[in-house]
């Protein structure tokens, strides 16, 4: 029997000493430590383009930093929950997020929030994606064109159901924009975990139309299962062709999500070097903007202090929009 | 036949010398990394992922998902061995799985456990096969109004869980909603009972949670009464018994259902799967009297949904791109990673992997049941160890498995505050399975109400017109008004042939 006794704890030995370097160390030294990870917090569920881009960036982070980058959904309230433990972590470099305007702008606006965390509590350390904003409905919808749906809500507001990822986020704001600027009032649903809940309740029938971004829609268009009545964006969608824009349609709206990821305020100054460095290479990594080619999303890459700047202006715009999106209850 | 020979030829791919060899290792890795506290499947297989990397897309993804499966049989282990359950998914094993390790019948645990597993998945990847497009669509009817009725059977469940007396079952259910309540508010973002502490912003652990009040009020419990004999497992103790077998089939028929037909929903959790098969044990088993002290039923049930809900966690994924659980997500990464995008185009663009995959599901589940039965009696082994060191082990896993789920030591805490709590709790006889049923359930719950009610811009009746959720809500109600009637006609209860 002793054999077997011996056996099990080898295993556990082995197993034990293959994560011990995450809790031990503590010797001071380069950064990143050697088998201690890097957690990529993305404040949303699994699935849809935040959670998708980070997953195809982090192998490559991995290369470039020579360490463990993982991927870690903490999904709710539109991001914040996710922001809230981003900006709670040790500013040491082992903790980095994704995140999204206007989500991570807006939620510190908001005093109802009771957000933790303010602009400051961030450090940008790139920007990866730009994916504007659309409006959809299910093939067969009585609303063939963005008139027919913005006359008919108009007629009867909030009449028309649609899903958003949260109070406050891109889509909350564009149906907020859409409402000030032609007088239709939709009713939002808001799933907080994020956009792969809000495209399932669409499919499922359970909203009337769909507000989303590009890359959500952009299989679902190859499939027929949505027809997308407006982009908000200047020109068409290199990815949707086919899909007239709010402008050509007389309605001059433009919204967009921009994606990017940031560290706790305080980190080291080499440690921050080394992260922002790393991350530019990867996210224009050739391989990493095919496969976001794939998923719907365009590669704009933005520097640390490009996207700082970036992220002060999107306040400034967002800070006047958002009595027109508090929280109502 | 035509899915049948894209099946085989899926087979003939994942069945190459090579391929079984990453799904072996994976398999044993993973089972490795599962034994080991606080490393549920999913940091187990993100952990994993970079001995992926370099492989080609089809033996990558099947050495994921070998790992996969892995992970998530090594939480059992710990759960039916140690009383510490490596996740989420198998807290509820604890209960009746760790009861039979004091009996002396922990391989039989184990033996079923790994069985129930095995039935779940194929059944469940079966289903993937013949009718991955209708059963995507079901999973679609269930809107937020569906999912709240579901919760609401969820709940009723509690009733079954209560034991002896109702009064103290709501005790520990409300107990468990109110923990769940801590952190910041799903929906409206705003800090609810964190008393201006950051700490408690992220909410508590739900394993730090099941971990004090399962494993360590164990612990305390045995060492404040001083019964400390050894669990010696004998030999013919280590296989199940026929009846053990006969018992188990109805559990496992029933956890197959409720964990595939639960995996379809996007946004349900296998958490709630396992629960929920536990609970339906407790509900219409013959031997529903027994659970809750060593009865089998009370691992092959949830073992066997928690196994199922994973696989039907797949047909979301594969009919429509969208990962229902954590776990899928991590594969999807790999799917991403190797420039596939999940999804029906899947099956049009990359035939050959697609269904290679799905055929590498079916060798998975053969290999994690060929390699763990006879794995089984090298774990119970450990309960040779004597138990005070045993015990010691054992308060080291907690520690060591809380404090890795965040690297905090406020884990390690919550843990020991809440081993205490189980303790007082134990004492004054309040069970603490309706904690944990409310304490996953809540969440969902209150996120299903809220979205349901903004569909219906606050009409009530919006559970009453959709008929998936009348349905449902009329079982809840058959459910928790099930004593009542119960009372009426002692003679029903005592009609079991074995007791």
């Amino acid at each position: 029997m002793k054999t077997k006794i011996t056996a099990v704890t080898l295993a556990f030995a082995t197993a034990l000493t293959a994560c011990a370097p995450q809790q031990t160390g503590g010797t001071a030294g380069a950064w990143p430590r050697k088998g201690k990870p890097i957690t990529l917090i993305v404040g949303f569920a699994p699935g849809a383009a935040v959670d998708a881009a980070a997953r195809v960036i982090a192998p490559v982070l991995e290369k470039e930093l020579g360490t463990n980058v993982e991927v870690l959904n903490k999904p709710g309230a539109g991001g914040q929950i996710g922001y809230t433990a981003l900006t709670n972590a040790k500013p040491d470099g082992y903790t980095i997020g994704a995140t999204g305007s206007p989500s991570v702008v807006v939620s510190p606006l908001d005093p109802s929030r009771g957000a933790t965390y303010t602009r400051a509590s961030f450090l940008p350390l790139g920007m990866q994606v730009l994916d504007p904003m659309l409006i959809g409905v299910a093939p067969g919808s009585p609303y063939t064109t963005l008139k027919d749906l913005i006359e008919a809500v108009k007629k009867k507001p909030k009449s028309v159901t649609v899903p958003t990822t949260g109070v406050q986020t891109g889509e909350h704001f564009a149906l907020a924009d859409i409402q000030q600027r032609t007088g239709a009032q939709f009713a939002p649903v808001h799933f907080s975990e994020g956009a792969s809940q809000a495209i399932a309740a669409f499919l499922g029938k359970h909203v009337n139309a769909y507000v989303g971004n590009v890359s959500d829609v952009r299989d679902l268009v190859t499939q027929g299962k949505i027809k997308v009545l407006g982009v908000m964006s200047g020109e068409r969608s290199p990815f949707l062709p086919d899909a007239p824009t709010f402008a050509e349609q007389g309605y001059q709206i433009e919204a967009a999500t921009a994606r990017g990821y940031s560290a706790p305020a305080g980190l080291p100054a080499d440690v921050q070097k080394k992260i922002e460095s790393a991350l530019g290479k990867a996210i224009e990594d050739p391989a990493v903007v095919a496969k976001l080619k794939n998923l719907g999303l365009a590669t704009v890459y933005k520097s640390g202090p490009q996207y700082t700047t970036y992220w002060q202006e999107q306040e400034s715009t967002f800070k006047n929009a958002l009595p027109l999106v508090r929280n109502e209850g | 036949m035509d899915v049948l020979s894209e099946l085989l030829s899926g087979l003939a791919t994942a069945l190459t010398p090579q391929n079984l060899l990453y799904a072996f290792i994976g398999c044993l890795l993973g089972t490795l990394i599962g034994v080991l506290p606080g490393i549920g499947p999913v940091a187990g297989v993100a952990l994993l992922i970079p001995l992926t990397l370099n492989l080609e897309p089809t033996s990558a993804i099947i050495m994921l998902a070998a790992i996969f499966y892995g992970t998530q049989y090594g939480g059992t282990i710990t759960s039916v061995l140690l009383n510490t359950p490596g996740e989420a998914a198998s807290a509820i094993t604890t209960i009746d799985g760790y009861a039979m390790t004091k009996q002396g019948r922990a391989g039989a645990a184990l033996t079923i456990a790994a069985l129930g597993s095995f039935v779940g998945g194929t059944v469940a990847t079966i289903g993937l096969v013949v009718a991955a497009r209708p059963l995507g669509d079901l999973g679609l009817r269930i809107g937020p109004p569906e999912f709240f009725a579901l919760m609401v059977v969820g709940i009723c469940l509690l009733v079954a869980l209560a034991g002896r007396s109702m009064t103290r079952a709501l005790i520990s259910g409300v107990l468990g909603l109110l923990i769940a309540m801590v952190g910041i508010d799903p929906v409206a973002g705003a800090p609810r009972f964190t008393f201006g502490s950051e700490r408690l912003l992220d909410g508590i652990s739900f394993v730090a949670v099941i971990i004090g009040l399962f494993g360590l009020s164990e612990v305390l419990a045995k060492a404040t009464t001083g019964t400390s004999r050894a669990m010696t497992p004998g030999l013919r103790a280590l296989l199940p018994t026929r009846t053990d077998l006969r018992r188990s089939a109805p559990a496992i028929a029933r956890g197959t259902g409720i964990g595939f037909v639960l995996g379809l929903i996007p946004g349900m959790t296998g958490s709630v799967s396992s629960l929920l098969a536990y609970g339906a044990e407790r509900k219409f088993s013959r031997h529903r009297a027994e659970l809750g002290s060593g009865a089998v039923e009370g691992v092959a049930g949830p073992e066997t949904a928690n196994n199922a809900h994973a696989n039907g966690a797949l047909v979301p994924l594969f009919t429509l791109g969208i990962p229902a659980s954590p776990t899928i997500a991590v594969l999807m990464g790999a799917f991403l990673q190797q420039g596939l995008t999940p999804g029906p185009t899947l099956f049009t663009e990359h035939a050959d992997v697609a269904w290679a995959i799905i055929a590498s599901l079916f060798v998975g589940n053969v290999i994690l049941l060929i390699l763990n039965v006879p794995l089984v009696r090298v774990w119970t082994a450990i309960l040779r160890i004597p138990y005070p060191v045993l015990t010691a082990l054992i308060l080291m896993f907690m520690v060591v498995g809380t404090y890795t789920i965040n690297f905090t030591v406020f884990d390690v805490f919550v843990m020991i505050g809440f081993g205490l709590l189980g303790l007082l709790l134990r004492r004054l006889d309040i069970p603490l399975a309706p904690l944990v049923l409310t304490l996953v359930l809540g969440p969902l719950m209150e996120r299903s109400l809220r979205e349901s009610l903004e569909l219906s811009q606050g009409d009530f009746t919006v559970f009453l017109t959709r008929p998936i959720s009348v349905v449902l809500l009329v079982i809840a109600l058959v459910i928790a008004a099930s004593p009542l009637l119960r009372l009426r006609k002692p003679a029903a209860l005592t009609d079991d042939p074995e007791a």
